[in-house]
């Protein structure tokens, strides 16, 4: 019998009529990596809590088929037994913490004293998990002082600690930057290596390409296909199922590069196998071919000057920081903590600058109030949650055009038009709590795109996002751009960047490293390396391949 | 984030005291005064109590407290000095206000009272992290859940108190005018409510979860990181207490009711 067992799982939450799961059947030896993808919806987070226990037994609701986990049925088990086999990472780390524990050692050691493991024990445990998830620094710090990404480190090491034999993760890098999730997969792998199975919910296909086992592959709580990964990334059917194959798939399919296992086409999905393929590889390729600078003169948005600013003393966050920003759709990236949501909190008013100064065309905003503030520059936040009000998703929307003074009649056609953009007009009565995060995230983007600002700031927007989520916000920030809007955004996904984005700023330590087109930036090697980024996979792909040029999309892949 | 324990993070012989010991000397410090029925005995504790606030270098941290009191203590003289039912013998006149004997000693008897509370009570608070306290409650055999909820009141409503703050700042960039005079402040604050309580719902919910993922609910014993056993020390300290409460009983009995 195979370590674990999924049979015929159906689930409906109660009072619904949809089953949110319907028919999973597949099986997983012990110490094997398996990836679940699928477009939003399509059950992935509820199978992680069947894994749990959670459903049904906190959860409720209809249930039918099995899950066996080592010989043990996970629904008929109480949780706290269930939890020594199988840890649960939360996809929202800021809800994983028990609320009880001041320190992040504590924190981590919660789950160990309740199941009772000796003293010494804990203390070994809880310093290996440190020092896995490099966070052996915030030891004694406040869990809740932390950023989201040691936050989401915190989590998962509070889950490690207690040894599980199967560690379920639900999208546990979205909070993180690039190096950041690179480490975490890599740690998942080790854990892999010495018998733990692995199950994990990601949107970051490159990597699960690289790293699983198998992948199941589910759509509207159906399983599509359970396979290895070259041959779910081979399907022809991806698009339509909300899937975005790895980019190197993309580029091998646009080159037909592959192999055939009897009728079928088998691309590569690594990077490691197109370098085996590596002879059915064009010898050059052109790339991008850049436009000539014909710079028509941009006027000035923002301009900063000696920009600095620090929560606590002697802690600066930001730095003399002197930077113009013109109307070109601009992209900060940088580690987690280098200090770009500060930087674009002292843009929208929110936090006052230590010194210098932010002129908003020509005008210092210090003398301005948020409000004032509110109808030329637009901030979403980060977590969407923080910024709903109403209990209708038009209502919601038209909170700011109505603050701001449009009349009802402007404000409803506004908010219309905004619900349009983010591809939610169906959604307009409904209920904003009973739409999943990814749709909260675009009701907050849309709630701000209603007020026509002049500067639209997003924080993180594509967190949580599958590839039709990622395309809808794409396309955004091109219209708003051709309406001479200036978008400006904090982002952790550099292939997303790259595809959008004429401008990008480099942050670390609280200054700006690097500034320029993708196309320059992205070459920067050592100022990559210090900001612990990684250029978009297409770049990375196409210097393995020895190609000259330059190569940001898959739209530089051409013959 | 800002904590909302008054504990001073700062090691000396009070912080290492067990806080069982410290508890005592509360005890002791409001008995004995009580049993015994001298005024001196207040005293006395007040220099006991004054001594270890001193010797903790947490005095300062102690004046609020005492100006916050002292408010009520001008209250309480006031009202008995001049209207005590059993007023008789006149002390003096500010003007046309007349002040009795017995109405101040009655009064100086409940300042005494307060002010030594006020003093024992500081000495142990000051000088005891709530979390370590409910963890030497549970080692004592309180239930875990009851320590968790007492220490997780001590991380949620801070936690709360930062919601808040990022909900006003995403109301602010709404277009909300959260900022200038009262009536503005005070518009603006109602509309926070119901994001605020819906956030933290939908937390308890996911915490509670979180909560069973961790093996709360596990029926073993639950391990203690740090054991907290009462040293010799704590010992003597919660013996002389006892001392103490049994001579203000000897005295009681020897010298009868004043």
């Amino acid at each position: 019998m195979a370590f674990i067992e999924v049979k015929g799982l159906k689930y409906k939450y109660p009072h619904t009529s949809k089953l949110v799961l319907d028919g999973i059947d597949f099986e997983a030896d012990k110490g094997q990596f398996i990836g679940i993808i699928g477009e939003n919806q399509a059950g992935k987070s509820t199978l992680c809590q069947a894994f749990a226990g959670l459903v049904p037994t906190m959860f409720r609701g209809a249930y039918g088929g099995k899950v066996m986990i080592d010989g043990v049925e996970a629904s008929k088990v109480p949780i706290a037994v269930l939890c020594q086999k199988v840890g649960l990472v939360f996809q929202n780390p800021f809800n994983q913490l028990s609320g009880a524990k001041d320190t992040v050692f504590e924190e981590i050691a919660f789950g160990l004293q309740n199941l009772g493991i000796p003293r010494e024990e804990i203390g070994k445990r809880v310093e290996k998990a440190l020092k896995l998830l490099d966070i052996i620094k915030y030891k004694d710090r406040n869990p809740f002082d932390l950023s989201g990404g040691q936050i989401q480190r915190v989590a998962i090491a509070s889950i490690l600690a207690m040894e599980p034999e199967v560690l379920v993760l639900d999208e546990p890098t979205s909070q993180l930057d690039p190096q950041g999730s690179e480490d975490v997969f890599q740690v998942v792998e080790k854990l892999a290596k010495t018998g733990i199975t692995i199950i994990m919910v990601e949107q970051k296909m490159e990597k699960l390409a690289a790293y699983c086992d198998k992948i199941l592959l589910l759509h509207r709580g159906r399983q599509v296909a359970y396979d290895v990964p070259e041959r779910i990334f081979s399907r022809g059917d991806l698009r339509e199922l909300g899937v975005e194959p790895p980019v190197y798939t993309q580029v091998s399919k646009s080159l037909s590069v592959h192999r055939k296992e009897g009728e079928e086409l088998i691309y590569p999905v690594t990077l490691k196998q197109i370098q085996k393929q590596k002879d059915q590889f064009p010898l050059t390729l052109s790339g991008r071919v850049r436009q000539p600078n014909n710079e028509k003169q941009e006027k000035d948005i923002f301009s900063i000057k000696d920009l600095g600013f620090y929560y606590i003393p002697g802690a600066p966050v930001i730095e003399n920081l002197t930077l113009t920003l013109d109307s070109r759709p601009t992209a900060v990236i940088g580690q987690n903590g280098a200090g770009k949501t500060t930087l674009v909190k002292l843009l929208k008013g929110l936090l006052k600058p230590k010194t210098g100064t932010v002129l908003l065309e020509e005008e210092d905003i210090s003398g301005r109030t948020v409000a004032q503030l509110a109808k030329r520059v637009g901030y979403v936040f980060q977590n969407p949650d923080d910024q709903i009000f109403k209990n209708q998703v038009l209502e919601e929307v038209m909170v700011g055009p109505l603050n701001i003074g449009m009349s009802r009649k402007e404000g409803e056609q506004r908010a219309r038009e905004a619900l349009e953009m983010v591809g939610l007009l169906h959604a307009a009565n409904e209920n904003p709590y009973d739409l999943d995060l990814s749709e909260r995230k675009m009701v907050a983007i849309a709630s701000v795109v209603a007020m026509d600002p002049k500067v639209l700031i997003l924080d993180e927007p594509t967190i949580a996002q599958d590839a039709r989520g990622r395309e809808v916000l794409g396309q955004l920030i091109r219209t708003m751009t051709e309406k001479g809007k200036f978008v400006l955004a904090i982002l952790h996904d550099m292939d997303f960047v790259a595809r959008y984005f004429e401008r990008v700023i480099v942050m670390a330590g609280g200054k700006v490293i690097s500034d320029g087109p993708g196309e320059e930036v992205f070459y920067e090697k050592d100022t990559l390396t210090k900001a612990r980024l990684e250029p978009p996979h297409i770049t990375r792909l196409c210097e393995l391949l020895g190609y000259e040029g330059t190569f940001l999309t898959t739209e530089d892949i051409r013959e | 984030m800002k904590s909302i324990s008054l504990y001073v993070d700062k090691d000396s012989y009070l912080t290492r005291l067990h806080p069982f010991a410290k508890m005592v000397y509360i005890l002791a410090a409001i008995s004995v005064p009580f049993i015994g029925g001298a005024l001196w005995m207040y005293g006395l504790f007040l220099v006991i109590s004054l001594g270890f606030l001193i010797s903790g270098g947490i005095l300062k941290k102690v004046f609020p407290l005492i100006a916050f009191s002292f408010t009520i203590l001008i209250t309480i003289f006031l009202i008995h000095g001049l209207f005590n039912k059993e007023n008789e013998t006149l002390l003096f006149r500010i003007g046309a206000l007349a002040f009795y004997r017995e109405g101040l000693l009655y009064a100086s008897r409940i300042g005494l009272n307060i002010l030594n509370m006020l003093l024992a009570f500081a000495a142990f608070v000051l000088t005891t992290k709530p979390a370590d306290l409910v963890d030497d409650l549970e080692q004592m055999g309180f239930s875990p859940r009851f320590g968790y909820m007492i220490t997780s009141v001590f991380q949620i409503i801070p936690q709360m108190m930062g919601t808040m703050n990022t909900i006003l700042d995403a109301q602010r960039s709404r277009g909300m005018e959260t900022e200038g005079s009262l009536i503005t402040r005070a518009k603006a604050f109602i509309p926070l409510i119901s994001p605020v309580v819906s956030s933290s719902l939908i937390n308890t919910r996911e915490r509670a979860i979180a909560l069973e993922v961790r093996g709360f609910g596990s029926k073993t014993k639950k391990t203690f990181l740090r054991e907290h056993r009462l040293s010799g020390g704590d010992k003597g300290f919660m013996f002389l207490m006892a001392l103490l409460i049994a001579a203000s009983v000897v005295w009681r009995i020897v010298y009868g009711i004043h």
